[in-house]
Parts: C-alpha cells; structure tokens; sequence
C-alpha cells in the first residue's frame, strides 16, 4: 500500500515537472522552517509521500486562505505536496458537486484518520443556521467531522477565534473551532494557525509536522504548540522584533502622515510605528517567512502591520485580531464603552485628565472663596468623640 | 494655610530622598513612556526605552526600600508634633481613621467648614497612598507583560496570566496606559492638596527639609 503510494506520488511529481532533487531541495527549506536539520530532507519526503486524506471544510469564510493557498505559482512544490494530501473535500476547488462530495465527506468519515482543515468561523448565530452546509447547521456538519478526525489544523484567523468576523458586534455570533469543538466535548488535538489569510508555507510546514514521523500519534507535535494552540516556531516571536525596519525604530526614525518628509521617509524605508503599525503587539514570523512565494510582505511593501495574527482562541470573543487592532492606523485599539461605541484610550486619558484639571481649579475657587487658602480653623473635638461624649463617654 | 508647625520628624530625611526619587522617576517614566507610546519628536526611541527601563527598576527598589524603612524609621504620628511613632502605623489605616473618613469627605466637598482632626495623614490620604505601591506595582507588571524578552522567562508564565486577562497584547498596552492615567490623576490632586494646605510649609518641607513653627504650639 504504502509502496503504491510512493510510486503514485513519485508519478505525479513527475507529471507536474518536479524532479526529485527540487522535490527535496524543498523538503530541505520546509526542515529549515521548522528548525530541523536539512538532514531531515529524506525523511520529510518520506513522510509526505504517504497521501494522507484531508478534508479541507469551508465555514463562514471569504476564500481567502484558499486563495492564499492558491497563490503559489504552478506546478509549485507546495501545490503538489497538497494534492498529493488526497484532499478529498474542498468546496472552492473540488471537481465533485452535490451528493457525490457529501458522499465523499461520509465515506472520509467513516474511514477516519484524515486531517481536518478548517477555514472560516465557527458561527453560532440562529442555532447554526446562519450557515448551512450540505442541508443541515453548519456546526452539525462541524461535529460530525471533527469527532473522527485525527487533528484539527483551523486555517486563518476566523477559524482560529473568528476573525474579524467575529469583530465587534458580532452578530452571526463566530467563534474558533477550537473552543467551539472543546465546548462541544470532542476532543481533537487543534493546531491554530492565525492571520487573514493563513500562510500558505505555515499550512505546509504543520501537515508534514503531523504527518512526520508520527509527531501526532505519539503527541509530540502538541509540545510544539503554545496555550493558543499556535505552533510556537511560527508564533514565537514579535514582528516588531524581526522587522527590517526595526533598526529606524531604534533610531527613531518615523514615517508620520502629512509630514513635509513623508514620501522621503517611506522611500527611505523608515519605521511606521507612527503610522499605526501593529507588529510590537503581533506575533509571527512574517518577516522570515514573508509572503506570495516568499516576495514580500505587508510591512515590507509599505504598510503598517495590522495585527491579522492577533488571536483568542481561548475566550474565542473579543481578543480576535480586529477588534485588538482596529482602528488599522492608530497606535492603540479602541476602547468600546457601552452605549458610546469605540473610543482612542489616548480621548478618554485627555478628557478624565481634563475634568480632573478643571474640577481641582473649580474646588480651588470654591476652597478660595470659603478663605480655605489663607487658614481655616481645624475642629477642637473629633466628631466621634464628641458623640461618645454626649453618650455618656466612650469607654 | 495650616495653623500646625511642620517638623522634620513628620518627614525625616531619608523620606524626602525618597520623595524625591519618586518624583524624578514618575516624571521620567511618564515622559518617556508617552514618548514610546507616540514619538512625538524623532531620534529619541533608543534613549526613551533605556531610560524607562532603568527608572522602572529604580522606582521599584526606590518603593521597596520605603515600604522595609516604613517598619524602622519613626515619624511623627499627629500634625504639628516632634512625637513619634513606628512609620508603618502611620502609613496603614488606624482604627478610628473610619469615623474620620466622612467628616473628610464632607469637608473637601464644602459641607463642612472645619478641618477634621485626624492623625499623621487624613482618611482619605491613607487610602491613596497606600494605593500608590499598588499602582506602581501594576505598571510593573503590565509593563513586564507587554516586554518581549520577559516571553523567554522562567516567569513568564505569571505575566502570561494577566496578558490573557486583559485579552492579549494590546489589551495589556492598554491597561498599561491608563494605569499612567491613574498616577497622573494621582499626582495632580496630592500636588493640588499640598498646595491649598499649605504651599509653603508643606512642600518647604517635603522637598527642601525646611520646619516652619506653628501658630499654637
């Protein structure tokens, strides 16, 4: 069995012209990513040569991470490596329709032992029914196919938390799957991979770390994961902290808006703290692993970071990278305060330090007008003594 | 201004060092720390960081040697007296400081015309400055929190515990900020106080050490 498999896959990257030497220069790089030895190469082609089944569920999503995941040029090791999962449901690019691919997802099921892959939010909202899959609540179809999966892998930040769908109000009611599944009492190791959309390289680097070497069977790979259930690697460190502008960080060298040196600035590469950038708060390793088949990424093509690998898969509610970055070009988040809406913390610390100053300088003129300032009699009894006194004393 | 004499026992020296530490830090940590927050003039992140970090580490020893003193040193335990007493008595909540507490509240809202006799410091007093360590003790910890290389802490799992609470890591930049909101609060109403009790008796003493007698005594 495993001895067809290889030779299926040996065929199909042949198919697609991939030698077997690029195939395990790119084995080599995936070892890098996950900071193994490029030793493990050999083994790491072994390892996704075993066409493992997959089921790649669509929930409240946008496509994105699919795209994302499409993004890389073709045939592309990375393209090959994922059909070679043996995806067998993928609604934005299977060839099956209708009954056929739910067929498909039954027979997967029944099967078991598949990898799980979750883009989009859990929605909660009208008893599930704010989204219907396959005719019935979308987190009936999310149960049924989480309880026999070996793991989990949520793709983007609304599978993680919700993502931005999950954004402040909230109606259709998101959540992650991981907290949706724990509240669920299924219990499938979750990996959670934030940021809209999802990396395409990160998604690769997690199927052949639960893929290699039965990482997933003896556990080893949940090790890896930190409380958020992120692969610590990946989610380790700050972008602030690997920025190739952090060096016009430390000198204080800003991009400010409407500055005279603003296009100079921004041609010169300078830091867009000033600009709102949410990398000190933000942890991932966009600026190793950067985007779009390694080309760029957003701090490095001019934007400030806005935060997308934020995430609370935990509380699964407010946390998500939206409303822990939003306003995209302000320094801090908002503040929502009931009944007012979002507000800058810097607005409510200049209005409280506000009417504090102008209410000292009110009690100021009040203490005046009373001839406070100039010396004011203190009392010649404690008020307290002089009730016990008129009690009789206070023993 | 006050009728009392202001003696240096209410005051000893070594509290008026570390008032003054205090004073230097607070603005120090205040300045750099809205710099850091938005650089408001370029070429100064380097500096501001280091600097808040040290005045961060010199306000924590500065409040923990004044908290140990607190049980050694003796001052005065009532207004306008050389009589002393162990700091810490006077510094913590005394028994009757609870009946005093809304004749205080009375007198500093104009229903009431004369001064509450109280001990060393007033009723309310008592409650901001015992609320002083804490906050200082907060913004330590927030700020702890929101500083990458403590991620790689044997610690770390103690601040971990409060960047969940605040909801992750702008939650607990946020919490940081306002907790600078608070002291500036604090600040201006302790300077505000001092001023309209007595300007210059009270920060004659506090600041340069300078006794002025009483009127009675």
């Amino acid at each position: 069995m495993a001895q067809e498999a290889r030779a299926e896959f040996t065929e199909l990257l042949a198919a697609r012209g991939v030698s077997r030497r690029d195939f395990l220069k790119y084995c080599g790089s995936v070892a890098a990513l996950l900071g193994m030895s490029e030793m493990y190469a050999p083994q790491i082609a072994a390892a996704v040569g075993k066409l493992q089944p997959a089921l790649w569920m669509a929930h409240g999503l946008c496509t994105g991470c699919t795209e994302s995941m499409a993004q890389v040029d073709n045939p592309d090791v990375p393209t090959v490596v994922l059909d070679l999962l043996s995806v067998n449901y993928w609604e934005t690019v299977m060839a099956a329709a209708g009954t056929q691919a739910e067929d498909n997802v039954a027979a997967t099921v029944a099967a078991g032992g598949y990898v799980l892959i979750v883009e989009g939010s859990v929605m909660l909202g009208e008893n599930g029914n704010v989204l219907r899959i396959g005719g019935k609540p979308g987190i009936e179809e999310l149960k049924t196919v989480a309880a026999k999966a070996a793991a989990v892998i949520a793709v983007g930040s609304c599978a993680v938390d919700g993502g931005w769908v999950a954004g402040a109000p909230n109606i259709a009611n998101a959540t992650g799957v991981s907290k949706f599944l724990k509240d669920s009492g299924i219990n499938v190791p979750v990996i959670n991979l934030p940021t809209c959309p999802v990396n395409p390289e990160w998604v690769v680097a997690m199927l052949v770390d639960v893929l290699l070497m039965g990482e997933l069977a003896d556990g080893s790979i949940l090790k890896k994961l930190d409380d958020m259930g992120r692969p610590k690697l990946i989610f380790g460190s700050t972008i602030h902290d690997n920025c190739p502008r952090r060096g016009h960080f430390e000198n204080g060298e800003f991009v400010v808006f409407g500055s005279p040196t603003q296009a100079a600035d921004e041609a010169a590469g300078w830091c867009l703290y000033q600009m709102g950038c949410k990398g000190p708060t933000t942890q991932t390793n966009c600026p190793l692993v950067r985007w779009n088949h390694r080309s760029s990424w957003c701090v490095e093509a001019g934007s400030p970071c806005i935060g997308c690998g934020n995430a609370n898969p935990i509380t699964g509610g407010p946390g998500n990278w939206f409303d822990a970055s939003a306003p995209f070009l302000t320094r801090h988040a908002d503040v929502r305060l009931p009944g007012i809406g979002g507000v800058q913390p810097s607005t409510i610390g200049a209005v409280v330090g506000g009417v504090a100053a102008v209410g000292l300088v009110a009690h100021g003129l009040g203490s005046a007008a009373k001839g406070r300032v100039k010396g004011v009699p203190t009392e010649t009894q404690k008020v307290h003594d002089a009730k016990m006194a008129s009690k009789g004393g206070d023993k | 201004m006050s009728h009392e004499g202001h003696y240096r026992e209410a005051h000893p020296l070594i509290f008026v060092v570390t008032h003054w530490i205090n004073l230097v830090c607070m603005i120090g940590l205040a300045f750099t720390g809205f710099y850091i927050h938005y650089p408001f003039f370029a070429g100064f992140m380097y500096g501001a960081r280091a600097i808040h970090f040290l005045l961060m580490f010199v306000i924590i020893i500065n409040l923990a040697c004044r908290i140990i003193l607190a049980f050694w040193v003796k001052t005065a335990n009532q207004l306008g007296t050389r009589e002393t007493d162990i700091d810490l008595k006077n510094w913590l909540p005394q028994k009757e400081n609870k009946y005093q507490f809304m004749e205080t509240v009375k007198y500093y809202t104009f229903f009431r015309n004369t001064r509450v006799i109280s001990a060393k410091y007033g009723a309310l007093q008592k409650i901001a400055y015992l609320a002083t360590p804490i906050i200082t003790l907060f913004m330590a910890y927030t700020g702890f929190a929101l500083y990458t290389p403590a991620h790689s802490w044997a610690i770390w799992p103690f601040f971990a515990a409060g960047v969940s609470f605040f909801g992750g890591a702008m939650g607990i930049r946020i919490a940081h900020y306002f907790g600078m909101w608070v002291v500036i609060l604090f600040t201006m109403v302790h300077a505000y106080l001092a001023a309209i009790d007595g300007f210059k008796p009270l920060w004659g003493l506090i600041f340069l050490w300078r006794e002025t007698p009483g009127d009675e005594h």
